[in-house]
């Protein structure tokens, strides 16, 4: 298991570095740079190519790659050039709400998405079924955007039991990690309730039952632990996904994450806060990844990586 | 508030919260200041040597009168004695030229320094071929003495904006971070993306804040901000363009709402050197393509003054005898034919995502086509749309000038004259040497009755020649909670500083 880990840390190097090449050079294609948010509307030529010397953006692109690498591999992310503050300090103070967002959606869409599922796969065509699939078309075609200013005009305006938006305790969190987590507590009711229905025909299962198993055991412990195989790949997706930033929910709740960072960064071609963020996120998703293989082996024994 | 809500009463909060910003301030160091929410910000922490009134008054702050020489170069500042810094160091004239000093440094990297290019010597300064600012002199403790390399009548208005705010001598790393100044309000926290709070100065030299906090929330999204305010949560509101239609129709929210005539001009700066639009006839003809009083009632829910020129209607120098170009199709294929273009041309319209600004250029775009003049919109990020309309790359390109200072000139100089061409602010590449010469003159012109004619001269040169298309300038509209009281909209981002605001805790019910 040790060796499996091990492998798959250092074949991220690679992935990281690849990353790292594909942002630098989309950047360095894209229109516009930083300098034009340093200097507003009015400005005078001088200052511009002044600014430009400064942050070397005139070098040419193999020394500033160069350049940049060389700083991320002493530990250093550098300072913005835009608020002058060091990437390091932004990703500390705005990685950890993200996480506790994601952290929230997905454990919403756990409970929910699983619950769903089990009790739709057990009567199919039943009213638990059909309630769940509303739940869940409603779930997936809806936007993010118009799902989060519904609950806020709902649950914040109307009834007025919720803060309509921003960073804060619990009462805080609802709202956005419910909009968050919309998409995947759809999405999981219908893969677990595929899987499960896949898992309640299995023989395995005819044998539970034949020993006189209850059902409440043989749908839990028998069929649902068979059918959680693909549900933790969405899961480790959508999480992956949720912990690299969730720009619109950030946005439309004024949620103080890496989401809004990111996009703010990108606007301004802040290039050592986008380089930054990209590297840390994208070694966050590779974790991820890697997380998700490992609870595989946990749910199902017949995988093995050793 | 919601209708039939006015009974949920005031807050019990000894707060003031603004939801106006809409994204983090860059830094609150003003040298770097550039961007409205950093402005705003800059302006509760700090001062200058004068201020901006919420109505766009120029009047003394940390200077208590200033003399002017006759030839009008050198400006002698007298300071107000007694003022301190936030940590207690005291304000001397010393203090005030290491600010400037600082801010022009090329190591500051500032993005505005180039507003102080009028003292003699900050150009080079800031360029490093000069080891000091020439033009300042320190007389004593509380005289500045300072020389222009050109006589410039509008100086002691510039000395207002933000990069000319002064700090302390000593500035570490980080004080965008941890910024200490004079102002009205001292820092208490910032939560990145979240809010910025501060706390009365009590020692304020314009007399400290009536009420204890003051809150910035940082909320992205304008719908967002909306519920905030109708759930009592934010005090003061700025309603977007594409909703103000719908509020000033509702009966109940009418006591709430305050309007201001922005120092804001929304136009098309039409390229004055590419192709058939260097030919003023052809630009003329856009101009009379577009039927302007129906965007802003259609676009912008009717909050926008016709111009007819770009010297807002508040200004000195504008000149309300001037009538906007009507909307006259059959004009403008006779202007395009007169010009040699019966068969009509092609064009770029640049925007950014702005929604308004992309329904507006759709529109611009339906009746220039109607007209011959075959349109392609071309839609960018505002910093990339800006980038290429500086490089002289867009034909055409939709966008908003705030002002910086409330002054004619900060119109007039950055918009079309030749010395601003491209990154001055000069998007149409407009060159035109009467318009430059009578520009200048205004600008050294030190009696205000003088230079408002020059002013209006100036503009009536631009109106004719038509550099761009003379959209709007935007009326800004606020909701005000009932409870908030003395609380007046700035026509300027740095002309509030929130003194006189109070919170009414008795009369919450009252609509």
């Amino acid at each position: 298991m040790s060796r499996f880990i091990l492998r798959r840390l250092l074949l991220s190097i690679p992935t990281l570095f690849g990353v790292l090449v594909v942002a630098f050079l989309l950047l360095y294609v894209a229109p516009g740079d930083p300098v034009e948010s340093m200097i507003g509307e009015r400005a005078d030529s001088a200052t511009i190519a002044r600014l430009r010397a400064q942050l070397r953006l005139d070098d040419p692109l193999p020394v500033r790659f160069g350049h940049y690498v060389g700083s991320v591999l002493t530990g250093d992310l550098g300072r913005s050039y835009i608020t002058n503050r060091p990437i390091t300090q932004d990703i500390r103070e705005r990685f950890p709400k993200t996480l506790q967002l994601a952290g929230a959606a997905m454990l919403l869409a756990t409970v929910l998405g699983l619950t769903l599922g089990v009790l739709s796969a057990r009567k199919p065509g039943g009213f638990a079924d059909r309630f769940a699939l509303g739940v869940a078309y409603l779930g997936i075609s809806f936007p993010v955007y118009w799902v989060g200013l519904l609950l806020i005009l709902l649950f914040a305006v109307t009834f007025r039991w919720l803060p309509p938006s921003g960073y804060g305790s619990l009462r805080f969190l609802t709202l956005p990690a419910l909009t968050l987590g919309m998409r995947s507590i759809a999405f999981l009711a219908r893969m677990t309730r595929s899987a499960m229905l896949e898992s309640l025909s299995a023989d395995y299962v005819r044998t539970a039952r034949a020993k006189g198993l209850s059902e409440r055991v043989v749908t839990l412990k028998h069929a649902l632990r068979n059918a959680l195989i693909p549900v933790i790949t969405v899961l480790g997706l959508d999480f992956g996904a949720y912990l690299t930033g969730s720009i619109l929910t950030e946005t439309i709740f004024s949620w103080p994450g890496i989401g809004r960072y990111v996009v703010n960064a990108i606007s301004r071609r802040d290039l050592p806060a986008i380089q930054g963020t990209v590297l840390f996120l994208s070694t966050v998703f590779v974790l991820v990844n890697l997380i998700t293989d490992l609870a595989y082996a946990k749910a199902d024994p017949r995988v093995s990586y050793d | 508030m919601p209708a039939g809500c006015g009974s949920s009463g005031a807050p019990s909060r000894h707060e003031l919260i603004d939801s106006r910003d809409n994204y983090d301030p860059k830094s609150l160091d003003p040298a770097v200041s550039t961007d409205v929410p950093t402005g705003r910000a800059v302006a509760y922490l700090f001062d200058g040597l004068t201020q901006f009134t919420a109505d766009g008054k120029v009047q003394p702050a940390l200077a208590e009168r200033w003399d002017v020489s006759p030839d009008g170069l050198q400006y002698t500042f007298h300071l107000r004695r007694g003022v301190t810094f936030h940590d207690g160091s005291p304000v001397t004239a010393h203090t005030v030229a290491a600010s400037w000093e600082r801010a022009l440094a090329p190591e500051t990297k500032s993005g505005a320094a180039s507003f102080l290019f009028p003292i003699k010597g900050a150009k080079e300064y800031n360029g490093g071929t000069a080891k000091s600012v020439a033009g300042l002199a320190v007389r004593d403790d509380s005289t500045l003495v300072v020389t222009l390399s050109e006589p410039l009548a509008i100086f002691a208005t510039m000395l207002a904006m933000p990069v000319a705010a002064v700090v302390p001598e000593k500035t570490g790393t980080d004080f965008g971070q941890h910024p200490i100044g004079t102002g009205p309000w001292k820092l208490v926290e910032w939560k990145h993306d979240d809010y910025l709070l501060f706390a009365r100065n009590p020692n304020y030299f314009g007399g400290a804040p009536k009420t204890d906090t003051l809150r910035a929330r940082i909320i992205a999204e304008p719908s967002t901000a909306v519920a905030e305010y109708e759930s009592g949560n934010v005090d003061i509101l700025e309603i977007p363009a594409a909703e103000a239609g719908d509020w000033v129709e509702d009966e109940s929210k009418k006591p709430q709402l305050m309007s201001i005539a922005a120092l804001e001009l929304v136009y098309i700066g039409i390229n004055t050197t590419r192709g058939p639009l260097a030919d003023p006839r052809v630009r003329q003809a856009i101009n009379y393509a577009i039927d302007v009083d129906r965007i802003i009632e259609r676009l912008v829910g009717g909050r926008g003054t016709r111009a007819a020129g770009v010297i807002p209607p508040s200004l000195g120098g504008y000149d309300k005898s001037r009538k906007p170009y009507p909307y006259d199709p059959q004009k403008a294929k006779a202007l395009l034919a007169a010009a040699g273009h019966p068969n009509g041309i092609d064009v770029e319209l640049w925007t950014n995502m702005v929604p308004t600004y992309q329904r507006i250029a759709e529109t611009v775009q339906a009746y220039l086509n109607a007209v011959g003049i075959r349109t392609k919109i071309v839609l960018r990020e505002s910093a990339a749309a800006r980038a290429a309309a500086r490089k002289g790359d867009a034909d055409m390109i939709l966008k908003d000038w705030y002002a910086d200072y409330p002054d004619a000139e900060d119109f007039l100089y950055p918009l079309l004259h030749s010395a601003n061409r491209g990154a001055g602010g000069n998007v149409s590449f407009f060159a035109n040497a009467r318009f430059d010469s009578v520009v200048t003159a205004s600008r050294r012109e030190l009696d205000q009755n003088k230079r408002n004619a020059l002013y209006t001269q100036a503009d009536s040169i631009a109106f004719a020649e038509a550099p761009m298309v003379f959209l709007y300038f935007y009326d800004e509209l606020y909701a005000v909670q009932p409870w908030i009281k003395h609380f007046q909209p700035p026509v300027i981002f740095n002309g509030q500083r929130w003194l006189d605001v109070t919170i009414d805790h008795g009369t919450g019910t009252k609509k």
